[in-house]
């Protein structure tokens, strides 16, 4: 390995980024396996360059657009760069309250995005649903799919989304995800589930038309 | 009168000619006319809905060509009749705008607006969605807003406002992802 790329990484001496454990190799599919301390200098290039998906919920994404605005300016930090398609972002930060009905396509969204991928949870109703206990918010996104970095707030500040994203920073310069703890991924899961399964659905997609009658 | 308006504020001309034929035509069948703040509302029999609705649309003196919204309203204290529906229009010929309510009682259906007005055909999914109100001969009747096996009517009164009631919030993704 090139000594030097450790130096650039900004993890001190040679000596001291040789006497971290490097642990195993990163194997990927076709046998090809990467020394960790590879991934850390990977890490080191995404952790300036992290592009969110261009995807707001709720008006968090107000806050999440000043965010990206000239006073607050986040393209200091390499992270300008929202795209709208979840086959170029690096992660997604979920702006507001997500409905029910928005879920599946929140899952999807989140699955289309390349590994490696960060999310952020921005605002109380992403994080729990906030106050809106009711028939049609997810309670907590984090039932739908794995979240690294909680900012709490009604909205947050543009500056707390930004220490959020600092945090999503550090995660990525030490090459650690949400789903990395997880022993399942909700929406795997459910996937699985649905390509396991041959049970239809208790309820049927399409709904009669007759009143239904109140429990 | 004063500059500000208020309940007092006259009607515009165009409306009073149209306000004109439809008591000239139907009369009585108006069940309530109300006018304040400028504007003015008619209630009508369920009955009565579709034919007040399209002459207002066609008479030359309404020229309603844009329904603006449909809305459902549930009124619990008022046993009887517990449903509402409420349509605004809006005529661009002529500038002015038009609120029709009507009082429908508990499973009474309504004839749908679709033939009139094709915008009406959301705002029909989201009031049936919402208070259950039916509208027959609806061309596709489903729910809207929320998810399709999603069960009782949200925005009744009796609706609980909170908390996973009768296993409503359910995340089953399966087929959706």
């Amino acid at each position: 390995m090139d000594c030097s790329l450790g130096n650039i990484a900004g993890r001190g001496s040679q000596e001291e980024a040789f006497d971290e454990p490097l642990g195993g190799p990163v194997r990927f599919p076709g046998g090809i396996a990467m020394p960790v301390q590879l991934e850390k200098v990977l890490g080191f290039g995404r952790s300036f360059s992290f592009w969110p998906l261009l995807f707001g919920l709720a008006c968090c994404a107000i806050e999440m657009m000043a965010l990206g605005g000239p006073r607050f300016d986040m393209s200091r930090f390499g992270m300008e760069a929202m795209r709208a398609s979840p086959r170029q972002a690096d992660g997604m930060i979920i702006a507001g309250w997500c409905s029910i009905k928005m879920a599946p396509r929140v899952v999807r969204l989140y699955e289309q995005i390349p590994d490696p991928k960060w999310v952020l949870a921005m605002g109380s109703c992403a994080i729990s649903g906030n106050i809106w206990d009711t028939y049609h918010v997810v309670q907590g996104i984090d039932s739908l799919i794995p979240v690294d970095v909680y900012v709490p707030g009604c909205p947050p500040r543009p500056e707390a989304l930004w220490e959020g994203l600092e945090m999503i920073r550090e995660r990525i310069k030490q090459s650690r995800h949400a789903y990395d703890g997880l022993r399942r991924i909700p929406a795997r899961e459910a996937l699985a589930q649905a390509t396991a399964s041959s049970v239809p659905p208790a309820v049927p997609l399409e709904v009669p038309l007759v009143e239904v009658p109140r429990s | 009168m004063s500059a500000g308006g208020g309940a007092e504020r006259p009607l515009p001309a165009s409306l009073l000619a149209a306000d004109r034929a439809v008591l000239d035509r139907f009369g009585a069948r108006i069940l309530e006319r109300i006018e304040a703040f400028g504007e003015l509302t008619y209630c009508v029999a369920p009955g009565d809905w579709t034919e007040v609705l399209s002459f207002l649309k066609d008479s030359p003196e309404g020229a309603f060509d844009q329904l603006d919204c449909l809305l459902g309203d549930h009124l619990p204290e008022r046993e009887d009749r517990p449903l509402a529906v409420v349509v605004h229009l809006v005529s661009h010929a002529h500038g002015h705008r038009l609120r029709v309510k009507t009082a429908l009682a508990e499973g009474q259906g309504l004839p749908t607006l679709t033939g009139l007005w094709p915008s009406a055909g959301f705002d029909e999914r989201e009031a049936w969605e919402m208070f259950g109100i039916l509208f027959e001969g609806h061309p596709d009747l489903r729910r809207l807003l929320t998810t399709d096996d999603f069960e009782g009517h949200p925005l009744r009164k009796d609706f609980p406002l909170q908390g996973t009631v009768g296993g409503r919030i359910r995340i089953d993704l399966r087929g959706k992802i």
